[in-house]
């Protein structure tokens, strides 16, 4: 029987004693359990409303007297605000509120009090300016046009190595490090590098890439007294609901944050941007709901980014492959701000995926002129793997050793920065075997070059987190025919969070999924969930969900008991029947028991417990591509990827496919197409939009294989969940680095790989081209 | 976008008069819209009337033979053309680049005569910020700036380049436009009607504000001809050229007697390369010959500070454009 009780209060920042309930006696779902709902494909149970355009997303809320809001941005990525005047604009006819430095509160501070609601100094191309809300969207933009400003441009930073010289423009008043470095060393580094036998040395470039999530972000807002409805496109309703609260001055109870659907966030949602305050305060002012959805070239400047970084890289190993030594200086470029929420731990991989006993990372935040960085998919883990990846493969080379064979000889069994056990001390080795099996990495056979073209493989692996986390509550609700609604404060972030959410409680109820349906995405309506980021929603609400169902289940048997005149302990639900053991005639269905309770009902309560404490939980993965490079015109064809993932148990085998195929797409766009361009002269973003930011299209994606990897994990919680959302991104780009270097001989370090790169290369490095020749040799090999 | 006037109108003359009207450029002619809205959403044309060109019933539209060729009305949609079974089997070399522009969806509004006249994708001219030179400012801001996207030939003052796929292929099959202005009609060879743009003139066509597009006339072409267009994009599909090859021969006992190549992607217009023709006709058809005429192609060709790749794609699509063509079997 659940018991829960709070065990330690919130105090201070330690993290341990943040975890406030303690869920204790709940029974677990081990490997030997037998399902009946989970671990099947089950279809989006809101597919049908959304392929049917029913799905209402936040640009489809229309309220009564609405209104539409258009943002007045900076033109100029570094200026001062001398005068504002909006007369002319406010007396266009159709225009309702204006907001702008001249009117707006200036105690609503933003980016970590770097900036103001609406700020003086404007520090990107895309900074808010000003407001305005008016009856359709054309008068908005109208109402801008009419607008005065004077600007004083301001000198600006845009590249990273010129933003770190000392007589830089300073991008903020203290200069351009976001911060001091973090340093992060154990072993004797230095010391490892001199006893390796090959030392790698590089420096490998990310891109800034652009979420473009489908649904752009924004919101409607509307007051009915002092209550404040938002409509948002958030991946995390209590979180904007905190933060909205708190800049407004307004109790939480005031404040509701809806999300019914949603076309995506990949992180960059998982933060409140200005402009959800501004649609409040424009439907404060106006008195009418204001809708204040970003337009797609706001969306690229001004809605976050994945940072660029530099990553000079050197390992060093012994001539059988051991590592001696890791080091990474990282440089991660963050824009003008910092959003707060989730940092771009660059380091972390370095620290921990590989065994090894001497390693060095230091990272720099560094400011530039242009938008703000957010976290993106799985942040930092995509930009380190790209570099650590590929200077393993490097590695690999240098030494001769399959880049498997030397993975495999460096494998790490424990957390190396905490010593402490992993909770699957062998789920990375479970990746490697399951992806190249299928893959068939062993017994791979070049085809011979036909004309231009040349295939080859690569291989790359990650770690990641995902273990979910308290605190996450959730609701099971019986009611009188039967039927369950659970209702819970998450979000479905489009991942298909009710579906998953539904199979957990209709496994534990024994009731068929048609029976259940989830409420969530209402601050309003469902307890506590936290916000959809980390590759946490099933891993921290699922156990909650199954907590809950548990309890439910528990109070429905003591019903039923009392009515089949049996112990509760006999009985089991099966497919929406009560029956008792051994005894197939005495029987109730769920309908029954819950009918005669009616109008009395069951209600069960879910909170998410604690992670174990002593083990260390996280995700891991690999992936195995081949592709198909023509060296005379530089295209690179992503031909297969093979990958294979540890996300615990498998719930929905449809969805987490869904996952990785997404997450792959993603990383062949990473790899290949995008990067967001910018005129360092000008700070100008020259592709924001969708013409120029080129994600994948349907005919780059390669045919990919997911290999179902089902390790129930439960020093992670009773369902043994993990998260898929963000780790199949992480490993696709730099397998691709590799795979391009196998087929050309030519190493590629600069993300994306693009063609004028390719072929810059291949014009300067013709002769390894030529497979027969002698293996490609490193620089920086000792 | 600024507010606008949607006119519709009965003639040509008619047309042709409003588009003349007044002495600044704020009534425009409306086809597919696919180019020019776009242009309209970012202020860079600021029409105040708009003539919509589909409801003009004696505007040509369809694809029709002729004794020797065919003639293509300017509101034919490149879907019709990428699809047409006599186009396809008259003009292989249209159809296919009509099939590798744009997107399905955009092909289906998209005419042929929009697609002449669409205006640079430069990404600064495309920017609302920027004033560059072809939009009336001072200065080319792609000369010094990102340049990878831009021209090797006919650069300066503008370094954009013609995003058309139709273009090169129309202008490899020595198409002749017919226009319409006030004063009449007159005809004039596509190689003419591309020109770059210079200080009066800053865009990439001698259609004066007045005149109409009415049909693309294509002269017919001598059995055995074959031809290919090939095109190198950033990604599979949905992309404009990087460099894209327009190339047309006749062999005869595998002796080229007829040749010609126009280069996309690398100039302000389709850019035609003579005299790599010339060397062609009576040479050997064979791989030396092919490098051979690359290098000569792209002799010329000068880069900017970041598109020097494009010479050796250029060089490389040229090269195997040929090949492709000439390959026995
Ligand atoms: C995302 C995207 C990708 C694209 N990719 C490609 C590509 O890969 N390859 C390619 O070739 N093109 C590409 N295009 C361009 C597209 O093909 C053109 O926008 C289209 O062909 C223009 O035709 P339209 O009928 O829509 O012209 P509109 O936009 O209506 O008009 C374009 C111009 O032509 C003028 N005009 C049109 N008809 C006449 C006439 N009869 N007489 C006088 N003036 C006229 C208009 O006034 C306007 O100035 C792409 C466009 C987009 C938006
Ligand atoms: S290349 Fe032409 S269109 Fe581009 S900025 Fe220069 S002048 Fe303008």
């Amino acid at each position: 029987m659940p018991i829960q009780h709070i065990k330690v209060l919130r105090n201070g920042t330690d993290e341990e004693e943040l975890k406030v309930v303690e869920t204790t006696g709940l029974p677990t779902w081990d490997a030997d359990t037998k399902f009946t709902v989970v671990g099947r494909p089950q279809s989006r149970l809101e597919g049908l409303e959304k392929v049917t355009g029913r799905a209402r997303y936040s640009y489809d809320v229309r309220l009564s007297g609405q209104l539409y809001a258009a943002v007045l941005r900076s033109p100029y990525p570094h200026a001062r605000i001398r005068h504002i005047d909006t007369t002319k604009a406010e007396q266009l006819p159709g225009v309702h509120a204006i907001l702008s430095s001249a009117n707006a509160p200036d105690d609503i501070t933003w980016y970590e009090e770097k900036s103001k609601l609406f700020d003086k100094t404007l520090r990107f191309i895309g900074d808010e300016v000003a407001a305005v809300a008016a009856e359709s969207e054309e008068f908005a933009q109208d109402a801008l046009r009419l607008i005065e400003v004077a600007y004083e441009p301001l000198p600006f930073v845009i590249e990273v190595e010129a933003a770190l010289q000392p007589d830089a423009p300073r991008v903020h008043d203290k200069g351009n490090r976001v911060d001091e470095p973090t340093i992060y060393e154990r072993g004797n580094a230095a010391a490892g590098l001199r006893e390796a036998d090959v030392v790698i040395e590089q420096t490998y470039t990310t891109q800034t890439a652009v979420h473009n999530s489908l649904e752009p972000h924004g919101c409607t807002a509307f007051w009915e007294g002092d209550q404040l409805t938002l409509w948002e496109s958030t991946q995390g309703i209590f979180e904007t609901r905190e933060q909205v609260a708190e800049k407004l001055g307004l109790p939480e109870h005031h404040v509701r944050v809806v999300k019914e659907h949603m076309g995506g966030g990949f992180g960059s949602k998982q933060v409140p941007w200005k402009q959800t305050v501004i649609a409040a305060l424009l439907s404060k002012q106006s008195g009418h709901p204001v809708q204040l959805m970003l337009d797609r070239e706001a969306e690229n400047l001004a809605a976050g980014n994945r940072n660029a970084t530099v990553q000079r890289v050197r390992l060093g190993a012994k001539r059988d492959g051991t590592l001696t030594a890791i080091l990474a200086d990282i440089q991660v470029v963050v824009g003008a701000y910092m959003v707060g929420g989730e940092a771009s731990e660059v380091n972390g991989m370095y620290e921990r995926l590989y065994r090894c006993p001497n390693v060095r990372t230091e990272q720099i935040g560094v400011y530039i002129n242009a938008g703000p960085c957010v976290a993106f998919r799985a942040p930092g883990h995509v930009e380190a793997a790209f570099a650590l990846e590929a200077a393993m493969d490097e590695l690999a080379r240098a030494l001769q050793l399959d880049p498997l064979t030397l993975r495999n000889r460096n494998y790490s069994e424990i957390d190396q920065k905490k010593e402490k056990p992993l909770s699957m001390p062998n789920a990375l080795q479970v990746c490697y075997e399951r992806a190249t099996a299928a893959f068939g990495w062993q017994t791979y056979q070049r085809p011979a070059p036909t004309g231009p073209k040349r295939r080859g493989i690569g291989i790359a692996a990650h770690e990641w987190g995902g273990s979910g986390q308290p605190p996450a509550y959730a609701w099971i609700k019986l009611n009188g025919d039967g039927t369950v609604d659970v209702v819970t404060g998450t979000q479905d972030i489009g991942t298909g969070a009710r579906t998953g959410l539904a199979q957990v409680a209709a496994e534990v109820l024994g009731l068929p999924i048609e029976q259940i349906s989830v409420h969530l995405g209402d601050t309003a309506k469902g307890p506590y969930s936290p916000t959809s980021a980390g590759s946490s929603t099933q891993a921290s609400v699922g156990p909650a969900v199954f907590a809950a169902a548990v309890e439910a289940k528990r109070q429905l048997l003591e019903v039923a008991a009392k009515l089949l005149e049996e112990e509760p302990e006999r009985l089991e639900i099966r497919d929406g029947v009560v029956m008792v053991e051994g005894e197939p005639e005495n029987k109730l269905t769920v309908a029954e028991v819950t009918g005669r309770l009616a109008p009395h009902m069951i209600i069960g309560q879910g909170a998410r417990g604690p992670n174990a404490k002593d083990k260390t939980i996280r995700t891991f993965g690999a992936q195995c591509v081949e592709v198909e490079v023509d060296v005379e015109t530089g295209e690179i064809t992503v031909l297969r990827v093979v990958a294979a993932h540890d996300c615990g148990r498998i719930i929905n085998p449809t969805m987490v496919d869904s996952q990785v195929f997404g997450g792959i797409t993603q990383g062949v766009g990473f790899a290949l197409t995008e990067e967001r361009i910018v005129d360092e002269k000008r700070g100008l973003v020259l592709n924001a939009n969708l013409e120029e930011y080129k994600i994948p299209t349907v005919a780059d994606i390669p045919q990919m294989t997911n290999v179902p990897v089902n390790l129930p994990d439960l020093a992670a919680n009773p369902t043994g969940v993990k998260g898929i959302g963000e780790p199949p991104l992480v490993p696709t780009a730099p397998a691709i680095a590799n795979a391009v270097f196998d087929a050309i001989g030519v190493r590629l370090r600069h993300a994306p790989l693009s063609r004028r790169q390719l072929l810059a290369a291949l014009a300067t490095q013709a002769e390894s081209i030529d497979k027969s020749a002698p293996p490609h040799t490193q620089e920086g090999q000792s | 976008m600024r507010p606008f006037d949607y006119v519709r109108t009965t003639t040509l003359d008619e047309t042709c008069q409003l588009l003349g009207q007044d002495g600044d450029s704020s009534v425009r002619a409306l086809a597919g819209g696919t180019d020019l809205l776009t242009l309209m959403k970012k202020e860079i044309s600021v029409p105040t009337q708009l003539i919509d060109l589909k409801r003009l019933p004696d505007l040509p539209s369809g694809i029709t033979s002729t004794a020797q060729g065919m003639t293509i009305g300017t509101l034919t949609t490149m879907t019709e053309i990428e699809t047409n079974v006599q186009l396809q089997e008259k003009y292989p070399l249209l159809a296919e680049a009509a099939a590798v522009a744009a997107t399905p969806q955009l092909r289906n509004m998209a005419t042929i005569g929009g697609n002449l006249l669409q205006r640079p994708r430069c990404w600064y001219y495309r920017n609302q910020l920027v004033n560059c030179w072809l939009k009336g400012g001072d200065e080319c801001q792609a000369q010094d700036g990102e340049n990878q996207l831009h021209a090797l030939f006919g650069g300066g003052p503008c370094y954009a380049v013609h995003p058309s796929d139709l273009a090169p292929a129309l202008l490899a099959l020595e198409a002749t436009v017919q226009l319409r202005g006030p004063g009449g009609e007159r005809m004039v060879p596509l190689a003419e009607f591309y020109a770059l743009p210079e200080e009066k003139r800053r865009q990439e066509t001698q259609l004066e504000k007045d005149e109409l597009l009415l049909n693309i006339h294509l002269p017919g072409l001598p059995a055995g001809t074959r031809s290919t267009y090939l095109k190198a994009m950033d990604r599979k599909v949905w992309a404009f050229a990087l460099v894209g090859v327009a190339a047309i021969v006749r062999l005869e006992e595998q002796k080229i007697v007829d040749a010609r190549l126009v280069l996309s992607g690398v100039a302000p217009i389709p850019w035609r390369v003579t005299a790599a023709e010339q060397a062609l006709v009576g040479a050997t058809a064979n791989e030396a010959t092919f490098a051979e005429i690359a290098e000569f192609a792209l002799a010329d060709a000068q880069s900017l500070s970041h598109n020097a790749y494009k010479i050796t794609l250029a060089k490389s699509l040229v090269r195997r454009a040929l090949t492709m063509l000439t390959d026995e079997g």
